[in-house]
């Protein structure tokens, strides 16, 4: 409604005047190439880009000259004071893409000079180029893709000063240049040697979905509703049952009554090797940026691999540490072993942590953990039978699974798990691993949290077995005297469901979603297939090309041991190559003659060999005369080629060749007549 | 005379500006003249215009934006964008070459007042884009664009203003492209053959036609010298009443294989007008001449017959357009 009354009635595409149409284009590539950062950036920013861009929409179609720069400098201060206020900085990442943002929508009102349009054009470029920070998938590259071509169109636009070509037109002619720009690209990408980052990029780990270091009620429910991959898993073994699924992330002992946190890696004094048993289960991870230190690996992973660019250890709790976050897609092997032990055998001092919990914090479930201690049937249990007993608890005291919990700790923050364990009773794994680490803690047995991912889609895509995000899942272990740690999953007292089928958090579907999927489920799944599978191949050869591959592809040139310096060495051989190339080119192209003269030179040529002088300026018709006089009819065949050569040039059927069969012709004529010519000519 | 660039005050202290100049002059004297000029590889000069800079520099950033963030999708940006650049150089480049230029010869006009350059720009294939031609001495944004449809021809125009009267060579013009994406500009300089003549610029505001004299010692003596009966004999023209032909100089004139001749009878209907030199007293030698184009105009829009002394020069009286050219004509090359 109040759109309709703000923009004048619209005139038609056809009838806009140039300019406006000119303008409403490339406002329209804008916005399409702004729109997705929305969602992402804070309010007033979207806020405002649209009504800056609906405002000078509005001046286009009117006609109305734009504003001072006064008022855009002020909404310029506005924004960036909006900015501060938000992120307290205007540096980094989403601030700088707020201002950009900004900036771009404001420098529409100020397209005055062709300089103005080159700034958009290349904020344009920037903005596409920020949106693959956030994504590089598929659906993404190919909206950008949109995006630069219509970037690329106005800039066509703006160089077609004359009458009112269509944007047709326009699109066609930036198509063409970034098709044949498409080699160049191709060579570019394939040659050009990756090399690591050249200093420090402010980490955004905490901003995105996925595992994290930390662990509050609520946070994995955020990520059970990401159905984005988390990793791809091709098994060169056999693979595992869905249950032994268990990818081990971050492992949190500390509790301060609120937040699970890591343990302090410092005092794990007595180094306490993991032990295998069993066959040897070797298997290939394809990890998107997850941005965190950890990779979340099979339980339990004895090797991994070099990684590319950075380095991985395995820490004492069985967690796989890198020394730097994930922020790019990574490839590598790993061997894994479903049955093994680890941890300290006997009574060590790094239990201590373990065992610690906040004082002041959910007294009620303390005494309910002291009076199922001091029960007689539990007074010499070990930390197997008790938690059995805790099992046997939360599967038989009505607890029960869902992803759509009320908040906890409403009250109070300190009694959070006395609400889950003994009044509501519903959660999902988070709830379920904490309350019972707390619990067992309780009971004097050292427990912890262990983050990560369990199980994966049930079919394998194009071999890769699928993690989503929505396979995060939290579990517990406790610590038994003799083995070592146990895992525990207390989620699957309650919901074995989730653990044996390995049926990640998908909360329930709303209505459309619900209609789509009663309609053919055997046709989404298939189509969700193919999707998946071009997704794949998509990061494996696309985002996933890097150094490795660029380095096996010179192995494969014959290099034997590539380093990039050979890349850089290559990829300027190749351009050199072909800037001689054209070079050569252009200078055979600077004495190319037009075929048609080349034919009349040699025309010329074969007639002088018959003794008939012929002039540049002479037509066929002309020679054909001239050589009736001289030879009489002997000459008939050859005036009649001369005939056939004007209809050829300037017929009906005109050819926009010459004809090499026309002059073998000619050639066999004179021939002909220059031997008749050694006889006196008849008189 | 024209190839002498426009002097400016204090050229002195801008050595860079002056030596630019006399580069370009120097430059510009090597080309050959011609009226045709087929654009090609030898002579379309390209470089990447501030646009071109700039978007190297923003190539160079999204580089590093993807280098540092390893974007795999950033890199395809980037070389897609490069790739596009390198393109549309070639593609600039294209957009003049194999073009031919030809000037039609501009008709003459008055000194202050511009001559229009009907240039005719033929493709032999594809059609070009945003072509723009100005005169080589204007500032860079005073172009005429124009396209050429493929295996076609369009026509543009530009203009220059020739200072002073006489024979000028027409400046040298510049034509540029910098299609598709702005980033190159491919131009060429061209130096027609052809020649400008420029009559002497008319006095303005007009000063009134002199008096026409009788001149009653001349004509009326030279009348009773001859006798009356003759006062000058022209070629039978087409359309001459019968009573004006001298039949009997005819008769003789066609004993001797010549034409019929009429009597001339201009002169003596007519008061001859002469527009004199010597009638603009007081003027420097151009005002005179200024004055002198001014009322050969008056004349020719009052209908009445002049005739054009200067020293050393005469045309006799007449009327018409080719009259009024030879007055002008003889003005603009008098010295």
């Amino acid at each position: 409604m109040a759109l309709t009354a703000f923009l004048p009635k619209w005139p038609g595409w056809q009838r806009l005047p140039r300019e406006s149409r000119d303008t409403l284009f490339l406002l329209g590539v804008i916005a399409w190439t702004v729109l997705p950062h929305v969602l992402h950036l804070p309010w007033w920013c979207g806020l405002l880009t649209v009504n800056v861009l609906l405002w000078r929409t509005r001046l286009a179609l009117i006609n109305a000259p734009l504003p001072g720069r006064w008022v855009l400098m002020a909404v310029l201060a506005a924004a960036t004071a909006l900015t501060l206020w938000s992120f307290k900085t205007v540096l980094g990442k989403e601030p700088g893409i707020t201002l950009l943002v900004v900036l771009m929508a404001l420098k529409t009102l100020e397209l005055r000079a062709r300089r103005d349009a080159f700034v958009v054009f290349f904020l344009g470029f920037f903005l596409v180029l920020t949106h693959f920070l956030y994504s590089q998938s598929l659906p993404v590259a190919l909206a950008m893709l949109v995006s630069v071509w219509g970037l690329l169109t106005a800039l066509v636009l703006a160089h077609m000063p004359v009458g009112q070509p269509s944007l047709r037109q326009a699109a066609t002619l930036s198509l063409r240049t970034a098709v044949l720009g498409v080699p160049v690209m191709l060579l570019l990408f394939v040659l050009f040697p990756r090399i690591g980052p050249l200093w420090g990029v402010p980490q955004d780990g905490q901003a995105t979905t996925g595992l994290s270091n930390r662990m509050r009620m609520g946070s994995v429910a955020e990520v059970a509703q990401d159905d984005s991959v988390a990793m791809r898993i091709r098994f060169i073994d056999p693979p595992p049952q869905p249950q032994a699924m268990y990818f081990r992330g971050p492992v949190l002992s500390r509790f301060d009554g609120q937040e699970w946190r890591p343990g302090d890696s410092s005092h794990s004094a007595p180094r306490s090797e993991l032990q295998v048993r069993g066959p040897a289960l070797r298997y290939e991870v394809t990890m998107e940026p997850l941005h965190i230190s950890v990779l979340p690996l099979l339980e339990a992973t004895a090797e991994v691999s070099p990684l590319e660019g950075m380095r991985a250890m395995r820490r004492d709790d069985l967690v796989w540490n890198t020394d730097r976050p994930l922020q790019q897609r990574l490839r590598f092997a790993a061997t894994a072993y479903t049955d093994f032990k680890h941890g300290p055998v006997a009574r060590a001092i790094s239990l201590r942590e373990h065992l610690a919990l906040p004082a002041g914090f959910n007294p009620r479930t303390l005494a309910w953990a002291a009076q199922l201690g001091a029960d007689p049937r539990y007074a010499a249990a070990d930390a197997r039978t008790l938690a059995q007993a805790v099992m046997n608890h939360i599967r038989t005291g009505g607890y029960t699974y869902t992803l759509a919990p009320d908040t906890y700790g409403g009250p109070s923050a300190r009694t959070a798990i006395d609400e889950f364990w003994l009044d509501r009773k519903e959660g999902f794994c988070e709830h379920f691993a904490s309350a019972f680490v707390v619990v067992m803690r309780a009971l004097g047995i050292p427990s912890r949290v262990v983050t990560g991912y369990q199980g994966t889609d049930p079919l394998p895509v194009d071999g890769y077995y699928l993690v989503r995000q929505s396979h995060a899942h939290a579990w517990a272990e406790y610590w038994q005297d003799g083995i070592g740690w146990v895992r525990a999953d207390p989620t699957a007292a309650v919901a074995p469901d989730r653990i044996v089928r390995s049926r990640h958090l998908v909360p329930a579907p709303g209505l459309v979603a619900g209609a789509l999927g009663g309609i053919n489920p055997q046709f989404w799944a298939k189509l969700r297939g193919a999707w998946e599978a071009a997704n794949n191949r998509w990061n494996q050869w696309v985002l996933n090309y890097s150094r490795g591959q660029q380095l096996a592809l010179l192995k494969q040139l014959g290099f034997s041991a590539p380093s990039w310096e050979d890349l850089a060495l290559l990829l300027i051989g190749v351009l050199s190559g072909l800037s001689l190339l054209g070079a050569a080119w252009a200078w055979s192209d600077r004495r190319r003659q037009d075929p048609w003269q080349r034919q009349a030179q040699q025309l010329r040529r074969a007639l002088g060999s018959i003794g008939l002088s012929a002039e540049a300026h002479e037509s066929p018709r002309a020679l054909g005369l001239k050589l009736r006089q001289r030879f009489g009819s002997r000459a008939t065949a050859l005036v009649q080629l001369l005939d056939a050569l004007e209809l050829q040039r300037y017929g009906r059927a005109a050819l926009s060749r010459p004809s090499a069969p026309w002059l073998r012709a000619v050639h066999t004529e004179t021939r002909l007549l220059r031997r008749s010519n050694t006889a006196p000519p008849p008189r | 005379m024209s190839d002498t660039l426009p002097v400016r005050p204090f050229a002195a202290f801008q050595p860079i500006a002056a030596a630019r100049r006399r580069f370009r002059a120097w430059w510009q004297a090597r080309l050959p003249r011609t009226d045709t000029l087929l654009l090609t590889q030898r002579n379309i000069y390209i470089l990447p215009t501030r646009a071109g800079l700039m978007y190297g520099l923003t190539l160079l950033v999204l580089l590093l934006a993807s280098i540092n963030y390893q974007l795999s999708l950033g890199y395809v940006l980037t070389f897609l964008l490069a790739g596009s650049g390198v393109v549309s150089m070639h593609l600039t480049h294209n957009t003049l070459r194999k073009l031919t230029l030809h000037l039609r010869t501009p008709a003459a006009v008055f000194a202050g007042s511009p001559v229009l350059l009907d240039i005719t720009l033929t493709s032999p294939d594809s059609a070009r884009f945003g072509i723009g031609l100005r005169m080589e001495a204007t500032p860079r944004d005073t172009l005429t664009w124009t396209d050429v449809p493929g295996v076609g021809r369009a026509q543009a125009q530009v203009s220059f203003v020739p200072p002073q009267r006489g024979l000028h060579a027409v400046p040298a013009i510049n034509v540029e492209s910098r299609f598709p994406l702005g980033l190159f500009r491919a131009w060429s300089v061209w130096r027609p053959s052809a020649q400008v003549l420029a009559y002497p610029r008319p006095e303005q505001p007009a000063m009134g036609l002199p008096l026409v004299r009788a001149e009653p010692g001349q004509a009326t003596t030279q009348r009773r010298a001859e006798g009356g009966e003759v006062e000058g004999v022209r070629s039978y023209r087409r359309g001459d009443p019968l009573k004006l032909v001298a039949w009997k100089k005819a008769a003789r004139s066609l004993e001797a294989g010549g034409d019929l001749v009429s009597r001339d009878t201009s002169a003596s209907v007519q008061q001859a007008l002469w527009l004199d030199w010597q009638q603009c007293a007081g003027l420097a030698p151009e005002d005179r001449l200024s004055r002198l184009s001014a009322w050969v105009l008056a004349a020719e829009r009052a209908g009445a017959s002049h005739g054009l002394r200067l020293p050393g020069l005469e045309i006799p009286p007449a009327h018409g357009d080719a009259q009024r050219r030879r007055c002008l004509e003889a003005m603009a090359l008098w010295h």
